[in-house]
């Protein structure tokens, strides 16, 4: 055999490369799977959050806000505990972002509460003088999409065999379970039900009324979302 | 001086006059700028080095022939020459040995970088100066830094002047609003202010002495603004604090320890413990900062919220 390999330097090269990459694979992958397990306290997103994360790739958040808190002083004092990469298990893609025009939100959930979302969304500089975000009128009628969050989690929940439905583990020791619909028209109504808790920090009057009439309106998915990250 | 030599001359003069040309087209050239000083220098020597170099080697593919004396054995007719090993190389190999071995022992494992590592150390760093330069300050130096703090972190919601925004959030001008009191009597109060549990019952447990029943709408609407006003003038809110709401918040309406906080003003106490655990009442919900700020920070931001209102 190795007589054979010498004589044929071609398939020497293919052996060698062979072993390397096995031995290389051997060395790496067992790290990665260890740092993309999700870290303690990490939950799946549930139907509305999930349809809020569409609106937030939809409206290009993520153009202008990054979702990553590097390990310096600076950021970890403004922004709270630096990322994980395991935070970052239920993110398909995950959205870190490239450049901060605007603040970075991984942990926006921490800080900031429904009431102030509605108002900034609304507004920004109603809130944040100079602010040069713009306002996001149009999430406050455009009404979210929650028949592709479900087809997303049920995917994910198939394929990526994310937690839906199981406990998951949280930081004081208890353990949460995310709920995922049986058919798209209970995904509908759990969504519905989440909604409903949101709304009733919220003060538009016309998202209101949209919810108490089932529909859920873009900005609703959208502050669930924000609360979210945390 | 042979053919090679004085092809290595002419290089090298072609060399430097590229060298001449480029710089002093460049701006700047050569004068006055110690950084294309000190590259022109590198380039010279480079130039001067390499060529030396290369004329040496070529001459001796050129002339040299293989000499010393043969060893015995040879493979397939390849022999090889007894010579010794040059000392240069066998140094720095048995130095490659050493610290390869050091490496793997001590170097790697006791020295390796380590990105949270070094955020660590930063931070250790950084407390310990922040410990030292603002670790005990008092007074109005605490009341700035509370400013500086309130700037950066409280005025998205209550604004550069602690007014609110037009009721986005509370007015910290003052030490509770109207509707603020009107809220907290109707819904109770469950919101650590004092730092643990001391839940106010809401509108079905306020007993107004004075008329011998529970608290009324309209009462509810005078106290509200009695309290609003800073507890000042007599009449009917003056009586129905007096009834309904001394008993735990005072007299005065200073509060007591462990039972109910000050309706009169803010204190550095009272702010941290909203700070710690966020609060949700009428206006909405505030987010708890319990590990975003320190505690020197909270103290000095409820020193600044203090002396807004006196």
């Amino acid at each position: 055999m190795f007589h054979w390999l010498e004589k044929n330097p071609f398939f020497f090269a293919v052996g060698v490369f062979v072993t390397i990459a096995f031995a290389g694979l051997v060395e790496i992958l067992p790290n990665f799977a260890e740092q993309s397990r999700p870290v303690i306290g990490t939950k799946p997103y549930s139907t509305l959050e999930l349809a809020g994360r569409h609106v937030y790739i939809k409206n290009s958040c993520n153009a202008c806000h990054s979702q990553l808190v590097r390990p310096f002083k600076s950021e970890t004092d403004r922004y709270g505990h630096y990322s994980l990469s395991g935070e970052y298990a239920y993110d398909r893609p995950f959205l870190w972002g490239s450049k901060r025009t605007g603040p970075d939100l991984m942990r926006v959930g921490n800080y900031r509460t429904t009431d102030w979302h509605e108002n900034h969304m609304k507004s920004p500089a109603s809130v944040v003088p100079n602010s040069i975000m713009p306002g996001y009128a149009w999430l406050f009628t455009n009404v979210a999409d929650i028949d592709t969050a479900y087809a997303e989690q049920l995917t994910v929940a198939q394929f990526f065999s994310v937690p839906y439905n199981q406990p998951v583990p949280m930081k004081d020791g208890s353990t949460a379970v995310v709920k995922m619909g049986s058919s798209v028209a209970d995904a509908n109504a759990l969504a519905l039900a989440e909604a409903k808790v949101i709304v009733a920090d919220m003060r538009d009057q016309d998202v209101k009324d949209a919810v108490a009439s089932g529909k859920i309106p873009e900005i609703v998915a959208l502050i669930a979302y924000l609360n979210s990250l945390k | 001086m042979n053919k090679l030599t004085l092809w290595g001359i002419v290089f090298v003069l072609a060399m430097l006059l590229f060298t001449y040309i480029s710089v002093s087209g460049s701006e700047g050239g050569l004068h006055g700028d110690i950084i294309n000083q000190l590259g022109v220098a590198g380039a010279v020597a480079l130039v001067i080095i390499t060529v030396y170099v290369v004329v040496g080697y070529v001459r001796q593919m050129q002339e040299k022939t293989a000499d010393g004396q043969l060893a015995d054995e040879q493979w397939d007719g390849i022999g090889e020459y007894l010579n010794e090993v040059p000392t240069g190389w066998a140094v720095m190999f048995l130095g490659t040995m050493i610290w390869g071995m050091w490496y793997w022992v001590a170097g790697y494992p006791v020295n390796s970088y380590s990105q949270i590592g070094e955020y660590n150390e930063d931070l250790a760093v950084q407390n310990a100066k922040y410990e030292a330069q603002y670790g005990s300050i008092t007074g109005d130096r605490l009341v700035e830094m509370g400013e500086s703090v309130f700037l950066a972190e409280c005025k998205v919601c209550h604004g550069l002047t602690a007014d609110g925004i037009d009721g986005k959030a509370a007015n910290l001008n003052q030490r509770i609003a109207a509707k603020s009191v009107k809220y907290t009597i109707l819904h109770g109060s469950n919101n650590e202010l004092l730092g643990m549990e001391m839940p106010m019952p809401d509108r079905n447990g306020l007993f107004n002495a004075n008329s011998g029943a529970l608290i009324t709408d309209a009462e509810i609407d005078a106290v509200a603004t009695y309290v609003a006003n800073g507890l000042s003038g007599t009449g009917a809110g003056a009586n129905i604090f007096a009834g309904t709401c001394a008993s735990c918040h005072g007299a005065d309406g200073a509060g007591m320890d462990m039972v109910a906080p000050s309706l009169k003003a803010f204190s550095p106490k009272l702010v941290t413990n909203v700070l710690n655990h966020g609060k949700k009442a009428a206006i909405g919900t505030m987010p708890s900062f319990a590990t975003k700020l320190n505690s020197k920070q909270k103290e000095a931001v409820g020193a600044y919220i203090t002396s807004l209102s006196k």
